[in-house]
């Protein structure tokens, strides 16, 4: 019986573990599809998106002198509410009803990795 | 015995005949036989993931119907002009503006068909195209729809390369579709790279800008 409900547990398990990973997009996916838009590819700010038309630069997100000011809190909350909630442009909107918690916390260290940079 | 036999197949061909919608003879079939290899038509939307949506070759269309004005639809299946500037899903290749040029025959069936497609999201009505401060303000600032849309602004494409181009969504679009859209985005695309606006605009705002899109000429 018990023997049993070990292999039940552990095909469950997996099965539910299977579906999870497969919800739970990598972190540059999930850059790549939103941000690179506007920040670029490579995190530099030079996304398609911007031309002589957009009226602000979008943050070089590979500078780290630039990105080491800013607190992982603040990077959530810029991400989740967009630029005006920190006195910045509209142009970065807000994402907080598009990203799930987890993609949000995705983006954060995947930034972290563009700049080479901590948080302040 | 034969008699029965008659009867059942006359019932049965009614019985198709009632529950097939009203397409033009034809129009779905070609549709089936030419596009489905990058359009899928029938909803709700399926995309789960990004890559789902990654995976798609095309837009979806299964409320084509509800989205599309039907003069416009004809014409641009007979004379497809690029709607994005960038290929569907990249943000590096440029549209190669290589959607299948169909006959005027061909063009009316599937318009017929795809103007079939409807969504019940999309109540018919309720906006009329009509120019504001308020929305001016929204598209410019509050919402800035041109970070990454294009508009003509004196005959010159301004704005963003990376969503579909406005220029034209005067005849293009359904301006009822376009607040639908706004209001309840999830609904026609669940994973998308447009933020979800509805937390940002009030209904009142989602109106006005679903009106002055309409104007774009």
């Amino acid at each position: 019986m018990s023997r049993f409900l070990i292999v039940t547990a552990t095909v469950l398990g997996l099965t539910l573990g299977a579906a999870g990973s497969a919800q739970a997009a990598e972190p540059k996916q999930v850059y790549d599809f939103y941000c690179a838009q506007c920040h670029g590819i490579d995190g530099k700010g030079k996304g398609i998106n911007v031309t002589k038309d957009f009226a602000t630069d979008p943050r070089n997100l590979t500078s780290s002198s630039e990105m080491e000011k800013r607190s992982d809190e603040d990077l959530r909350g810029v991400i989740k509410d967009g630029g005006p909630s920190i006195s910045k442009s509209a142009l970065m909107p807000h994402w907080g009803s598009t990203l799930t918690t987890d993609e949000v916390e995705g983006l954060v260290k995947y930034i972290r990795k563009l700049c080479d940079c901590k948080g302040k | 015995m034969r008699l029965l036999a008659v009867t059942v197949s006359i019932g049965a061909a009614l019985l198709i005949m009632t529950a097939t919608p009203s397409y033009a003879a034809g129009g779905d079939a070609i549709f089936k036989k030419s596009c489905t290899g990058c359009h899928y038509t029938d909803g709700p939307a399926k995309e789960k993931t990004i890559a789902d949506q990654l995976a798609k070759k095309g837009p979806e269309l299964w409320y084509a119907g509800s989205k599309f004005q039907k003069d416009w639809l004809a014409a641009w299946l007979q004379n497809p002009k690029p709607i994005r500037p960038l290929k569907y899903n990249s943000l590096t290749e440029k549209n190669a503006a290589d959607h299948p040029k169909l006959s005027a025959g061909d063009a009316a069936a599937i318009t017929d068909f795809l103007m079939g497609l409807k969504s019940s999201e999309v109540k018919a009505g309720a906006i009329k195209p009509a120019e504001s401060a308020q929305a001016r303000n929204i598209y410019a600032k509050k919402a800035p729809c041109g970070g990454c849309h294009e508009s003509s602004v004196n005959g010159k494409a301004t704005g963003g390369k990376s969503g579909p181009s406005l220029a034209g969504a005067s005849k293009r679009l359904n301006p009822d579709w376009i607040y639908a859209y706004l209001a309840n985005i999830k609904a026609f695309k669940p994973v998308r790279d447009m933020p979800d606006f509805a937390s940002v605009l009030n209904k009142k705002d989602q109106m006005s800008l679903s009106a002055y899109v309409a104007t774009f000429e």
